[in-house]
């Protein structure tokens, strides 16, 4: 059912719960609601009509409206619309009911919402700390207007230490991570392990917050934040900074022209090639396979250097701006990019080919890691997690963005839901991006890169976009705001998502398939964590001696290890 | 055993050859358009400030020391590159070289100082038509970074009249 | 009797300083190879003594559970490797081939092998344990394999005695060697798993283990480690060649020794190709395959007591 027909039936069934409707155009539904009925409102949208949850955003809209602000964002993806469904609680009593029953998936955007903005999800059956560190002060919300984005608090308590739970009858601890040879990025897995067997893990990362969505909100400005946007993950750093300019676009009712959109479009997809190439050759990493990992990554140079020739760096493009691009692909490197993606086909034909029929290598990743489709909806799992369990999405064509709309691909499936699956559809992925590129290649017209943008943007006016990372959906939220910057910026990148389905992946099976498990998500931490972090010393400086250092990192490791 | 699935992944290898390079016994010199070290031209350049107001690392630093000399500092340690002062430089005196070896352990290095003759204005030192009102300048008159400490000082933002302002200094606006 | 004191006085040292000569070439040699098959360069071929000397330079610190259990260890596995190489035959008879019989041989090896556990369990951690117990199930599933490739050859000649066991014994039968050959598949399947390299390098597996028993050790305790491996790689293959392709060795030196040392030096290579080219199996995986070739190591035993 469109956006238009869902809002009267949920107007009929809702009646004055709905307080306010925005039919924002694109596909955007803007639902203002009681707070009394935010939980079936939105149980309503989750069960009955089975929307997608994409993530819950809390923010603070004291100094505006005097209330706090809750926004649960659901995606309709065979309709091809997304609804916000709001609620404003007051500044002296911020709580919500908590839509963790019916949407297993908003587990940790609620955590995150009590943690950095203060308003409890009343109902929530594991609220533990999620962002802060456990030394943290109660009371204090960082994401909360009062507070500035350098402010150290006083009562910061080293020794409070995270209340993980008892491991269950016989298991034995395993830490894994925040150190790790295959866990390149910083988190701590608890599992507990019963021989060779998992029995269950705990998660607890948010170990290298940055506090990017709190410095958008205080210090950078419009144009500046795509920068920053794009430094949020290692890998797929043009997803965030396009994703973060639509969604500013979106709101401030601007249009990119058309050879912008196409532009966007060839780098992004650039962007999935290389991801794609990096996650294959990875995973043959984690399984020893260290000659596959080094073919794949020497089929992936070519694309890393095409890309510095076009944008100035192999990864971080720089590409965006609010209302367009900053540069181009002329006749020359368009001839080149031709080249490098002919070459790139006929050899990553011949690695497919020969990775289908590798027994060795579907032993250590077929029936491994296990995500079926109800995980795959319970979770509200994205990216090609979801589609090799069978669950067709992909933002490219439910939420069509850049030049999508205007060109043909096919959406990759698969059926094991396993580490298999997920190779396979990332290996066939790479073919569909190469048409995608050449397409845009073919139609892509003469035109400006960017617009002029006359006036400063209009203030408190809404924005979201959904963009398909290599890894998943990458959805952002920006309220516009005063002094050139946003008044709020939510980030949910797909890692953030498809982690919390992990547990559930890496249950009864092997210790030794948990690295690969892991590794077939494609995690890419950087992109999780990306909210909150505050100087934690109080700004003195202190040089500690090796001794002391050796003793601190002696004593730690002790206390990891049973 | 799937060997012959071994045979073909062994074959990829071998048709390809050896890729690696000697670096750095070799040198590998960075691509046309690669975005490297900025370069600031001092007889282009007219003090306007656009690349301090919108660098996003905070890197470029300004000091007025008396109505008519302008300093401009650009820092380089986290500079990331990004070519926005190069963008907006009105009069393309800034350029983005090739140059990516920047290791050094002397801090000093890395630093380019201008320092500037300024013709002034009555009214604003206003010298720049910005691209689009997204770059407008927001602080006007003089400006007072702090080169010895080498910090940015920029507006701050109080959310709630009545907030103390820690670790920021005021400035006055026109 | 002196002509063989005086041989095990010469021969001993001698073997053992070939053997420490040649293993890091030999490992050099492999990864030049693997470097080839994965499109790099690779390092040169001498990086394997220039490893070795900068691990014994290093700072010789204790660390793990036991220092005392670690050390010895350490000492233990160079050790018992440092004896094989008299045991072994390298291109000449073994120096105490005469006064030595399989028995000797396989309890060697087995203490060269709980050297490594003994490793593990000095360091004392989670993850080394989980190595450690890896180790275990493989060894407990390998050995009986090379003890059964010994004993057909024993049952051939008659005699437990090295030197009898040695030269073609698995063949040395009145019709078609079937044994014989049944054991050569066997032992050249699980060839990988001796030398623990890939697909059957579980117990120090990097990526899920970070190095499992080996783990705590540094400096001039893990030189000794890493040179035991190399030389144990160069002991197995010439075990291997020994017992399973002696073809020429009949013949005088210098021709014989070489012959054997390009033999030797083949499945050294072959190794790495495999190695190269294989990814990982799980420890229940590899049991499962060991199982199977200790059934048909059975069926050897069983056709060589009838006297096939």
């Amino acid at each position: 059912m469109p956006a238009r027909e869902t809002l009267i039936a949920l107007r009929q069934r809702f009646g004055s719960a709905i307080e306010r409707a925005d039919l924002a155009g694109e596909g955007r539904l803007h639902l203002f609601v009681e707070r009394a009925s935010l939980g079936a409102v939105c149980r309503h949208l989750a069960l009955d009509l089975g929307a997608r949850f994409i993530t819950t955003i809390g923010a603070d809209d004291r100094p505006y409206s005097g209330r706090f602000l809750v926004v649960h964002n659901f995606a309709f993806d065979r309709e091809h619309w997304i609804a916000s469904v709001a609620t404003q609680p007051p500044a002296d009593d911020p709580r919500v009911e908590s839509i963790c029953g019916a949407v297993p998936a908003a587990a940790w955007a609620e955590r995150e919402m009590r943690d950095l903005v203060g308003i409890v999800p009343e109902g929530h059956r594991y609220l533990k700390r999620l962002v802060l560190p456990d030394g943290w002060p109660d009371g204090v919300h960082p994401l909360r207007k009062d507070v500035a984005w350098n402010f150290s608090p006083p009562g910061f308590d080293e020794g409070r230490e995270f209340g993980f739970g008892e491991p269950p009858e016989g298991c034995i601890v395993v830490p894994f991570g925040p150190f790790h040879p295959t866990l390149d990025e910083p988190a701590h897995f608890r599992l507990y392990v019963e021989g060779e067997q998992v029995r269950g893990c705990e998660y607890r990362g948010f170990m290298a917050h940055r506090g990017i969505e709190k410095l958008a909100e205080s210090v950078m400005t419009y144009n500046e934040i795509p920068l920053l946007a794009e430094r949020i993950c290692g890998i797929c750093g043009c997803v965030h900074s396009v994703a973060y300019v639509q969604a500013v676009e979106s709101a401030a009712a601007l249009q990119p022209p058309p050879r912008a959109e196409y532009l966007r479009t060839i780098m992004l997809e650039i962007e999935r090639l290389q991801s794609h190439l990096l996650a294959v050759g990875l995973a043959c990493h984690i399984v020893g396979f260290d000659t596959l990992f080094m073919q794949c990554f020497r089929i992936r140079e070519p694309v890393m250097r095409v890309a510095e020739e076009i944008t100035g760096n192999r990864k971080t493009y720089a590409l965006c701006v609010v209302g367009g691009v900053r540069w181009d692909i002329g006749a020359a490197l368009r001839a080149k990019l031709l080249g490098v993606l002919e070459r790139l086909e006929a050899e990553w034909r011949a690695v497919a080919d020969a990775v289908g029929g590798d027994r060795n290598l579907r032993r250590r990743t077929v029936g491994v890691g296990i995500a079926g489709p109800a995980l795959a909806r319970d979770t509200a799992l994205v990216g090609p997690v979801a589609r090799a369990a069978g669950v067709a999405i992909d933002c490219r064509r439910d939420h069509p963005y850049g030049a999508y709309a205007r060109v043909d691909f096919n959406v990759v499936t698969a059926d094991g839901g396993d580490a298999w699956s997920r190779l396979v559809v990332r290996m066939t992925e790479v073919f569909e991006s190469i048409r995608i590129i050449r397409q845009c290649l073919a139609q892509m017209e003469d035109g400006p890169l960017g617009l002029g943008i006359p006036d400063e943007l209009p203030v408190g006016r809404w924005g979201l976009s959904s963009v398909e990372a290599p890894r998943g959906e990458s959805h952002h939220f920006v309220i516009t705001g005063e002094g050139n910057r946003p008044r709020r910026w939510r980030v949910r990148a797909p890692t953030y998502q498809n982690l919390q389905g992990v547990p559930a992946m890496i249950k009864d099976q092997q210790l030794a398939d948990m690295t690969i498990s892991l590794g077939s998500i494609d995690p890419c931490f950087s992109c999780t964590d990306r909210l909150e972090t505050v100087d934690l010393r109080s700004g003195a400086a202190r040089t500690w001696s090796q001794p002391e250092l050796e003793r601190l990192a002696r004593a730690a490791a002790r206390r990891l290890t049973p | 055993m799937s060997l012959l699935a071994k045979f073909q992944e062994m074959m990829v290898g071998l048709r390809a050859g050896r890729v690696t390079l000697p670096y750095p016994d070799q040198p590998a010199p960075a691509p046309a358009g690669f975005r490297g070290r900025p370069v600031f031209d001092a007889a282009r350049c007219i003090g306007c400030a656009a690349c301090a107001n919108n660098c996003p690392a905070r890197e470029i630093l300004v000091v007025d020391v008396c109505q008519e000399i302008r300093i401009l500092q650009y820092l380089g340690r986290r500079c990331t590159y990004c070519g926005r002062c190069a963008d907006l430089c009105p009069e393309k005196a800034i350029t983005m070289s090739r140059e990516f070896e920047t290791a050094t352990d002397r801090i000093g290095d890395i630093g380019q100082r201008l320092e500037l003759f300024m013709s002034t204005c009555q009214r604003c030192g206003r010298c720049f038509r910005e691209p689009s009102a997204l770059e407008r300048l927001q602080m006007k008159g003089y400006r007072f970074d702090d080169l010895e400490s080498e910090r940015w000082i920029f507006r701050s933002q109080s959310y709630l009249p009545g907030a103390a302002q820690t670790q920021d200094v005021p400035i006055e606006l026109d | 009797m002196t002509d063989g004191l005086l041989r095990a006085a010469v021969g001993v040292p001698l073997n053992a300083a070939a053997a420490l000569l040649v293993a890091p070439l030999f490992q050099g040699a492999m990864r030049r190879l693997t470097a080839i098959v994965q499109s790099r360069r690779g390092p040169p071929i001498r990086q394997a003594y220039f490893d070795l000397l900068k691990l014994l330079g290093k700072e010789d610190i204790e660390s793990g559970e036991s220092g005392v259990m670690q050390r010895f260890a350490a000492y233990l596995a160079f050790a018992c490797t440092l004896a094989l190489t008299s045991l072994v035959p390298m291109g000449f008879p073994a120096p105490l081939g005469a006064g030595a019989d399989a028995v000797a041989l396989i309890y060697l090896l087995t203490l060269a092998g709980m050297c490594t556990l003994l490793a593990g369990l000095a360091a004392g951690s989670t993850y080394s344990l989980l190595g450690v117990s890896r180790e275990m199930m493989a060894m407990v599933a390998l050995e009986p394999l090379f003890v059964v490739a010994l004993v057909v050859g024993a049952l051939h000649r008659r005699s437990l005695r090295l030197d009898a066991v040695f030269g073609g014994s698995v063949y040395d039968v009145g019709g078609f060697p079937w044994s014989g050959l049944v054991m050569l598949a066997v032992m050249a399947l699980s060839f990988q798993a001796f030398v623990q390299r890939a697909p059957f390098d579980i117990a120090e597996a990097e990526t899920e283990l970070m190095d499992g028993p080996l783990m705590e050790y540094s400096g001039p305790k893990l030189a000794l480690f890493k040179y035991a491996q190399m030389v144990r790689l160069v002991v197995h293959a010439a075990l291997f060649v020994a017992i399973f392709a002696p073809w020429g060795s009949g013949l005088g030196a210098p021709l014989g020794w070489l012959l054997f040392w390009a033999k030797v030096s083949l499945l050294v290579l072959l190794v790495a190709l495999v190695a190269a080219t294989h990814a990982r199996y799980r420890i229940d995986q590899a049991i499962r395959y060991f199982a199977g070739l200790l059934a048909a190591a059975a069926v050897a035993l069983a056709l060589a007591a009838c006297g096939h």
